[in-house]
């Protein structure tokens, strides 16, 4: 779609949704939404340009070993803080019970592990929504691998 | 009388009832009908209304949304429980969608049709 | 060691998660280091074959024991219990599951196009790490969760080869495994109406006096139990998806398919009759009689469908239909001696299904033939791999020395201990149609005259054969003496009984 209305709507409307995106992350311990709603909607808004855009500038934006990298950590961070509260002596995944500060509620800063965990997962959400679009859309050859065992194989 | 404490009881537990109705339509559509997308929709629906009977066990009337109220902590809340495990089946069932739907992707690319009676045709006459 | 000791005491968790780990380190390495793919993933499941190890180890010490996610006390957290059951289903998972990854390192670059071969190894980890969850977990909705991960990755593991007919086998196992989980949630919904709790033991203890006051929910939720577990482990009427998903997978994904996964659901099912309902539940509703004559069904079926097949993998595929029935038999016989029989015929079938698989996969990778009608004589070339196959099929049927005796000596003894020799009739009718279909092979193969000249053979590597071997020295191994395992399944047995 290569509409001039659109790119120019498109333009102005990116940040914003990218910023609303970034909020329901960042709060996620404090108001309702959290790690994946928020992820949703920040890779919404990579979906949108996209698709107002080419493909290929979407692509120059963020490539897609940078989406892949970005998945893969935010996953990680996820398992490391688990590990990280067995080293300082609680069970697995042990929030208050192993040490990690808490802070009053109410405050952004407060809760122990989950801003970390939250943060983690509304940067996988996002580049997960961004890989997925990009396969689905752009397509890949199909190729043909004629060595999976066909030859020697008579008709019938 | 029989009939008026059926509706009664269908009057007061209107959720329950309404995502038994959207479990049965979600089933017989995933197994009934051809095309492998109106599947994968029926799948969204069967497992969207499993969600809503969850969720709406732990509704109480009247009561507070189940995040802590700084201003005024005490008060009844309803049940955070279920809320909490929905989000995870949603996430998983998005998953599950997404994986359903580069699968029929590629179908088409292989078959060139997405209605599973002639995938079936043509995997018989292959074989 | 300081840091040994912490590791050990937090193992449940750190079993299940290092596999995640390793799962989502190997797209990193893939774009970066492709050639660390390969040690990688064999590295990470060694680690997970020797922390089950240590597992059983300090399960035969202590006894059964727990240990709470995150610090929180059920009801409000997460419970992972470690008893005998859950340790012998590790052990199995690992060991095999660390066979099959050598077997497959061979075998792969044939089968697959070579951008795929790093995401195959992901999804391999993941469905270990999955199949893992499901055995130690002890919270009804934390199962549903490990059983959707499985349920990707296994569909997943199909349909990676692209072609065009293990897309359509992969799409049917999706959608009819949605369908079983669909229901299965749906039960957890119904006992979290009545009981309030998630945690196995609570709604037990809950049940007791709900199940008088809301009999149609009970009903409810163990009715689409059985069919959700019935979907994903082929029980005999919802075993449609089988033939073809496991048939036109490539080779190590068919071994895994057959050998774990269909075995992981079983397990999962005896942990919830055991732990999750009353004992007295069950003389109300007759659940297990109902399993007891579907799996009948499933063996002799299995067995006759088996015969008419010319496709060497559909024929191992339906022939795995009638064996996961030997299994819901003991299960359904409901007494020590048969369950110890069932669950022993999880380790045996493993054992005996993979190496087929691999026999099968050796055979395509080497010569191409993939019919039962073009195998004559080819043991002259492929001498130990049909060596392999015999003692395998003879395992299958029963034959004393080899492993598949004990298991069926044990369900034939739990037949007679209820009084119900008609099953002991339904063990020896399906024994003689296995032999049927196994043994007219091995004779074709070793004694007939090789008839097409046009078929070259290529080497066999080492490192698909070494797999093949050690898994027939283990099938020997536990027909002459199944003492270790024998012992700790009749503790599990009498310790899930009571």
């Amino acid at each position: 779609m290569e509409d001039q209305i659109v790119r120019m709507i498109c333009r102005i409307i990116v940040p914003f949704i990218q910023v609303y995106g970034m909020f329901i992350i960042i709060f996620g311990h404090l108001s309702p939404g959290g790690g994946f709603a928020g992820g949703a909607i920040a890779g919404a808004s990579m979906v949108l340009f996209a698709l107002s855009f080419n493909l290929e500038e979407g692509s120059k934006k963020i490539g897609e070993e940078t989406a892949s990298v970005l998945e893969s950590g935010g996953a990680l961070v996820f398992a490391f803080m688990g590990i990280i509260s067995i080293f300082l002596g609680g069970n697995y995944l042990a929030n208050l019970a192993a040490g990690f500060p808490g802070g009053t509620t109410g405050k952004l800063l407060s809760g122990g592990a989950i801003p970390v965990i939250t943060l983690g997962l509304g940067i996988k959400v996002t580049s997960s929504i961004i890989t997925l679009f990009y396969h689905l859309i752009g397509g890949e050859e199909v190729e043909e691998h004629g060595s999976d065992g066909n030859s020697g194989e008579s008709q019938g | 009388m029989e009939v008026m404490e059926i509706l009664e009881n269908l009057r007061d537990n209107y959720f329950y009832f309404i995502a038994m109705v959207l479990f049965i339509v979600g089933f017989h559509t995933m197994l009934t009908h051809s095309n492998l997308i109106k599947k994968v929709i029926a799948m969204n629906i069967m497992d969207t209304s499993v969600f809503l009977l969850f969720v709406s066990i732990g509704y109480v009337h009247g009561a507070k949304p189940p995040i802590m109220d700084t201003v005024q902590p005490e008060g009844v809340y309803i049940n955070p429980l279920p809320s909490a495990l929905i989000i995870t089946g949603i996430i998983v069932a998005i998953s599950i969608t997404a994986f359903a739907l580069s699968l029929v992707a590629k179908i088409y690319q292989y078959y060139g049709t997405i209605d599973a009676d002639e995938i079936a045709e043509i995997r018989g006459s292959e074989e | 060691m300081y840091a040994l000791e912490h590791v050990l005491n937090h193992l449940p968790a750190i079993l299940v998660i290092s596999l995640f780990v390793f799962a989502f380190i190997m797209p990193l390495l893939f774009i970066w280091k492709r050639d660390w793919c390969v040690p990688v993933a064999t590295l990470s499941m060694g680690l997970s074959l020797a922390m089950s190890l240590a597992l059983v180890i300090q399960v035969n010490q202590v006894g059964t024991f727990v240990y709470h996610m995150g610090g929180w006390e059920p009801p409000y957290g997460i419970e992972f219990r470690v008893d005998y059951l859950s340790a012998y289903m590790l052990l199995v998972l690992h060991g095999i599951g660390l066979l099959i990854l050598v077997y497959s390192i061979g075998d792969l670059k044939k089968e697959l196009a070579d951008r795929v071969i790093g995401w195959y190894y992901t999804l391999y980890l993941l469905l270990m790490g999955a199949m893992s969850g499901m055995a130690l977990t002890n919270d009804l909705f934390n199962l549903f969760v490990f059983m959707e991960i499985c349920a990707i990755a296994a569909c997943a593991i199909i349909s990676i080869k692209e072609d065009r007919e293990c897309l359509e086998a992969s799409f049917k196992y999706l959608i009819l495994s949605a369908m079983g989980t669909g229901c299965y949630l749906l039960s957890v919904a119904m006992l979290y109406m009545i009981t309030g709790y998630m945690h196995m033991e609570k709604v037990a203890v809950a049940l007791e006096t709900g199940a008088a006051e809301y009999p149609y929910n009970v009903l409810v939720a163990m009715s689409l139990m059985v069919v959700s577990f019935g979907v994903k482990s082929a029980l005999f009427p919802l075993h449609v998806w089988l033939p073809d998903a496991h048939a036109s997978a490539p080779s190590p994904s068919s071994a895994v398919l057959s050998g774990l996964v269909i075995k992981i659901y079983a397990v999962a099912m005896v942990h919830l009759i055991f732990r999750a309902f009353p004992r007295e539940l069950f003389e109300m509703i007759p659940m297990l009689e109902i399993i007891l004559w579907l799996s009948t069904l499933g063996i002799i079926f299995g067995s006759i469908f088996a015969m008419v097949q010319e496709n060497f993998k559909k024929m191992l595929a339906y022939s795995s239909i009638a064996q996961i029935g030997y299994v819901f038999l003991g299960i359904g016989l409901f007494t020590p001696t048969a369950l110890v029989g069932g669950l022993l015929h999880i380790l045996n079938h493993a054992v005996m299904k993979s190496m087929l698989f691999m026999v099968a996969g050796i055979i395509i990778y080497s010569s191409g033939i993939k019919r039962l009608q073009h195998f004559d004589g080819i043991a002259s070339r492929l001498t130990w791999t049909m060596v392999a196959f015999t003692i395998g099929g003879a395992s299958m049927v029963g034959i004393p020395i080899t492993g598949g005796f004990i298991s069926k000596l044990y369900l034939a003894q739990g037949a007679l201990e209820v009084e119900r020799p008609f099953f002991l009739l339904v063990i020896l009718v399906s024994s003689l149609l296995n032999a049927f279909y196994y043994f007219p092979i091995s004779i074709n193969a070793f004694l007939a005259e090789q008839k097409r000249e046009d078929i070259t053979f290529k080497p066999v590597l080492k490192s698909m054969l070494v797999p093949v071997l050690i898994l027939l020295a283990l099938i020997i191994f536990l027909g002459l003496n199944p003492q270790p395992v024998t012992n700790m399944l009749e503790q599990a047995a009498e310790m899930l009984f009571e």
